[in-house]
C-alpha cells in the first residue's frame, strides 16, 4: 500500500476578507482510513474541503490528494464528491445527468451505474427538479461513487436521507475503505461519524481542536442515561459506580452521565426493576461540548441540544 | 472525449431554441412581408422622412430612406429589433454560462469531474455562440428565400449575408462582456449589468451622437457605429462591421476566462 497518504492538508489557512475560515488546518488520511471530520455548521469544514477540491485557493497552505494537484484531471477522474450545498440540473432526467457524467470521467457503463442506482432505490428516469430532497441526495451520492474513486471526499453525505438509506451509504463507504480508498467524511451528526470513521477530527472555528482515533474518543465518550425505576430508586445504589460523573435522581428517575463504559453501572442496576431506559443517542456531543463551551459561543439552532439539564445554554448565559 | 460540456449544453437547450427560432421567425417574415406595402405609401413618405433632421433619420437608420430595400430592412430590421433580439438571447444564455450555473450550484458539481474551468467556460461560450447563429441564419435565410415575393430582389444576396453576420458579430460581442463579467466575478447580476448595460449605453451614444458634439467625437468607440456606419447591407463586408467586433470579443473571451480559473468559486 501506498506510503504518501491519500488527502494531505498542510497548513491550510483560508480567509475571507477579515474572516478566517479555516486556520492552519493539518489533516492526513491514509489509503483504507476514513477521516471524520467534525463540526457544526460554519466551523469551516466546507471550506477545507472546498479547498481540498480545488474550488477555492488557499491563503496559505497546501493541499494535495493521491500525491497531486486536486485540479489535476488525472488526480480528479480518480475522487469522488459529494458537496455540501450542491444542486444538480434541475429539467435533466438522472440518467441523462449520470451518463453524462460518467462520459466525461471516461467511466462507468449504464449497467454499473443502474446498479447504484437500484441499490439506493433511486428511479433514473425521473427529472432532477422533481425528485425529494432525500433523492436528490441520492444523485449526489451515485455520482460520487459509480466510477468507483480512490479518493472519497464527502461534506455530510447523508444530509436528508431516512435512517435506513443513510446505513446503504454508510455501506458503501465501508466497501470503499474495504477496496483501500482513502476518505474524508464531514459531518455534524456524530453518531453517525462514530459507526464510520477510524479517526476523528474536531473544527472549531476553522481550527482542528482534537484529533484521536475513534476507540480513544469513546473512551473518554460521555453518555447521558436516564434509568426509569418500577419502584423508588434505593438509597445510595448508585454509590461507588465507575465512571459516573453526575447523578440526579427526581422521582423514580434518575438522570446519570458516565464517562466511558457503562458496563459497571448496568452492572449494578440489574435485579432492581428498571423498566426504561432513556439514552439520548449523542455520545460524541459532549466531547464536542468540552471543545465548544465557549462564552461567546452562540448555541447553534440546528445542533441537538443535549437532554437533561441545560447546561450548554445556560453557561452561556450567565458568562 | 470531444466537447461533452458543449453538446450537453446544446441538447439542453433544444426546446427553448425552437421556441426563439420560431420568433425570429415570425419577426422576420412580418418585416419583410410588409415591404411591398410599406414602398407604396411610396415618395410621400421619403419626402416626409427627409424634412426630419439628420440626426434622427439616423438613430432610426434611415438615412437612405425608408422606401429602397436597404433602407427599409436598415431602419425597421437591421439597426434596431433583429439586433436587438439576438442581445437578449446572447445575454440571457452567456449569463447563465458559468455566473448563472454557479449561482444555482450545478457548475461546482461539474467540476468536480476531471473537465477544466478554461474548457466549461470556452465550451459554454462557443455554444451561446453557435445558438446565435442559429437564430442568425434563420433570419437571414427567410430574407433571403423571400427576397422576390417580398420585392427586396434589388438587395444583393452577398449584402444581406453580410448584413446578418454584421448582426450576430454586434450581438456576440456583448453576449461576450456578459460571459466574460460573469466568469471574472462569478455574478450573475454584474455579467447581466455589464453587458446589457454596454449595450444599451453604446446604443444610445451612437443614436445620439448626432445632435451632441461630444457623443459625436466618442461614437467611433460603439459597436452600433461599427456594424451600422456604413450599413453592410449598402456596402457588404465592411472591416468595421465584421473585422472590428471579433478583434474585441476574442481578447474579452480569453480574459474572462483565464480570470474564472484562477479565481476561487463562490
Amino acid at each position: 500500500m501506498n506510503e504518501v497518504p491519500l488527502i494531505e492538508i498542510d497548513h491550510l489557512t483560508k480567509r475571507f476578507g477579515a474572516l478566517t475560515a479555516v486556520d492552519a488546518l493539518d489533516l492526513h488520511v491514509r489509503a483504507g482510513e476514513v477521516y471524520g471530520l467534525l463540526g457544526p455548521n460554519g466551523a469551516g469544514k466546507t471550506t477545507a474541503i472546498r479547498s481540498l477540491m480545488g474550488f477555492i485557493n488557499p491563503s496559505r497552505g497546501r493541499v494535495r490528494v493521491l500525491d497531486g494537484q486536486p485540479r489535476d484531471l488525472d488526480i480528479r477522474r480518480r475522487v469522488g464528491y459529494v458537496g455540501g450545498d450542491v444542486t444538480f440540473e434541475r429539467n435533466l432526467r438522472v440518467q441523462t445527468l449520470l451518463t453524462w457524467y460518467a462520459r466525461l470521467r471516461g467511466g462507468p457503463s449504464w449497467a454499473e451505474i443502474n446498479e447504484l442506482c437500484e441499490q439506493l432505490s433511486l428511479d433514473p428516469s425521473r427529472k432532477i427538479g422533481q425528485l425529494s430532497t432525500g433523492n436528490r441526495q441520492k444523485v449526489a451520492i451515485v455520482q460520487a461513487f459509480m466510477h468507483e474513486p480512490d479518493v472519497l471526499v464527502l461534506d455530510e453525505p447523508t444530509s436528508g436521507l431516512d435512517p435506513l438509506l443513510q446505513r446503504s451509504v454508510l455501506g458503501l463507504v465501508r466497501q470503499r475503505r474495504e477496496d483501500g480508498a482513502g476518505v474524508l467524511f464531514s459531518s455534524h451528526l456524530l453518531p453517525e461519524v462514530e459507526d464510520i470513521a477510524d479517526r476523528i477530527g474536531i473544527l472549531r472555528r476553522g481550527v482542528l481542536v482534537r484529533e484521536d482515533t475513534i476507540a480513544n474518543i469513546r473512551e473518554i465518550a460521555r453518555q447521558r442515561l436516564e434509568l426509569r425505576f418500577a419502584d423508588d430508586i434505593p438509597e445510595g445504589l448508585f454509590d461507588g459506580v465507575d465512571g459516573i460523573s453526575s447523578l440526579e435522581i427526581t422521582g423514580r428517575t434518575a438522570h446519570i452521565v458516565v464517562d466511558g463504559s457503562v458496563a459497571p453501572l448496568i452492572d449494578t442496576v440489574a435485579g432492581h426493576g428498571v423498566e426504561r431506559v432513556v439514552t439520548h443517542d449523542e455520545d460524541l456531543e459532549d466531547i464536542f461540548f468540552g471543545y465548544y463551551q465557549d462564552p461567546d459561543d452562540e448555541p447553534a439552532a440546528d445542533r441537538a441540544v443535549p437532554g437533561g439539564p441545560a447546561t450548554h445554554g445556560q453557561d452561556s448565559e450567565v458568562a | 472525449m470531444g466537447p461533452l460540456v458543449f453538446r450537453q449544453m446544446l441538447r439542453e437547450r433544444r426546446r427553448g431554441m425552437l421556441w426563439w427560432s420560431l420568433a425570429v421567425a415570425a419577426l422576420t417574415l412580418i418585416t419583410g412581408a410588409s415591404y411591398p406595402a410599406v414602398r407604396d405609401a411610396g415618395e410621400g413618405l421619403d419626402q416626409f422622412m427627409e424634412s426630419m433632421p439628420e440626426g434622427v433619420l439616423e438613430m432610426m437608420g434611415a438615412t437612405d430612406g425608408i422606401t429602397s430595400p436597404a433602407g427599409y430592412l436598415n431602419s425597421q430590421f437591421h439597426s434596431n429589433i433583429f439586433p436587438i433580439v439576438l442581445l437578449i438571447f446572447g445575454i440571457s444564455v452567456a449569463a447563465w454560462a458559468v455566473a448563472g450555473s454557479e449561482r444555482e450550484g450545478t457548475l461546482e458539481s461539474l467540476l468536480a469531474n476531471p473537465v477544466h474551468r478554461w474548457r466549461v467556460g470556452v465550451e459554454r461560450f462557443a455554444g451561446a455562440a453557435v445558438l446565435l447563429a442559429g437564430l442568425a441564419l434563420i433570419a437571414t435565410a427567410l430574407l433571403v428565400a423571400f427576397r422576390s415575393p417580398f420585392e427586396l430582389d434589388e438587395l444583393g444576396v452577398g449584402e444581406m449575408i453580410a448584413a446578418g453576420v454584421g448582426a450576430l458579430l454586434l450581438a456576440l460581442l456583448f453576449t461576450a462582456i456578459t460571459y466574460a463579467s460573469g466568469a471574472a466575478t462569478g455574478s450573475k447580476g454584474w455579467a447581466i449589468a455589464a453587458g446589457a448595460g454596454l449595450a444599451t449605453a453604446t446604443y444610445v451614444v451612437y443614436g445620439l451622437s448626432s445632435f451632441v458634439d461630444l457623443l459625436d467625437s466618442v461614437r467611433w468607440i460603439s459597436p452600433w457605429y461599427w456594424f451600422l456606419s456604413p450599413s453592410p447591407l449598402r456596402e457588404g463586408w465592411t472591416f468595421e462591421a465584421i473585422g472590428v467586433p471579433l478583434l474585441v470579443t476574442i481578447p474579452v473571451v480569453i480574459i474572462g476566462t483565464v480570470v474564472f480559473t484562477r479565481r476561487d468559486l463562490t
